[in-house]
């Protein structure tokens, strides 16, 4: 959810999105760049989420952006040292998105506007 | 029946940072190493997803994983295992009530170690909710 807002916001616009219900599958190169998953360019890297990767691999060098991969980095994997108190809540609202939401595509609507909503909150914060 | 989520791996002997951190993680995850040899979770989106990028990281630190579902087809192995988790979990929380006894306790810090050890109770250990109310009503007077 926050990659997909990451790439939509800061690399494609006119990204789509499409999700794989089995993971253990092989992607399907013709249906676009796989990412998210273990063994492609864009996935988790050294204890990292993909948020982060996606952050390094287009040298997006915003600060804000580097919050947020910890505060991903934080809600998504094990991290040894915790730091970031927002991470946990963003985890649970991601969580409760996708319960309430129809389909994948209002799930993402909305994982949009939580994420637009923290990176103006720690923006002003900043 | 219960599902577990299986996890078994070898990573290089060195540099043995990768090893500890690999191992490290397990046990923030709360995972039993069981007969020396596979690392067991109940099998959650949440546990098998932490698995399987654990898996991936052990592939770059040039080792070796396997990401299993599983079920029990032993009776009583269930229940065993899930003993076991809440044991541990209880065995966690137990020492935070203890520590928060002490004069002078540090009660951030054990805030702090309740998140995670309640983060890991997948089986909610009763113990969790009265650390957490003891946590909330303890004076540092």
């Amino acid at each position: 959810m926050a990659s997909a807002w990451l790439i939509t916001r800061f690399i494609d616009p006119q990204a789509a999105f499409a999700f794989i219900p089995d993971p253990s599958s092989a992607p399907n190169p013709a249906l676009g760049e796989p990412f998210d998953m273990a063994g492609v360019r864009l996935t988790h890297r050294h204890g990292h989420c993909t948020f982060h990767t996606i952050v390094e691999e287009y040298a997006l060098d915003d600060p804000i952006l580097h919050r947020i991969a910890r505060i991903v980095d934080e809600a998504d994997t094990i991290q040894e040292a915790p730091v970031e108190p927002a991470a946990i809540g963003v985890d649970w609202i991601c969580r409760g998105l996708r319960m309430i939401c129809q389909d994948d595509a209002e799930a993402l609507q909305h994982g949009y506007r939580l994420f637009e909503s923290l990176y103006t909150y720690l923006q002003s914060e900043a | 029946m219960r599902h577990w989520v299986l996890l078994h791996y070898r990573v290089p002997p060195t540099p043995s940072a990768g090893r500890v951190a690999v191992w490290r993680k397990l046990k923030q995850l709360g995972a039993l190493l069981v007969h020396d040899s596979v690392w067991v979770l109940p099998d959650t989106p949440w546990t098998t997803e932490q698995l399987q990028w654990l898996a991936a990281e052990i592939a770059e630190r040039h080792g070796d994983a396997f990401v299993w579902q599983a079920q029990g087809m032993m009776p009583g192995q269930d229940a065993a295992l899930q003993g076991r988790f809440l044991a541990a979990s209880e065995e966690e929380y137990r020492a935070i009530g203890q520590d928060l006894h002490q004069d002078g306790a540090d009660r951030m810090a054990l805030a702090k170690r309740y998140q995670q050890a309640h983060r890991r109770d997948y089986f909610g250990c009763p113990l969790g909710p009265q650390i957490y109310e003891a946590l909330i009503r303890a004076k540092e007077d």
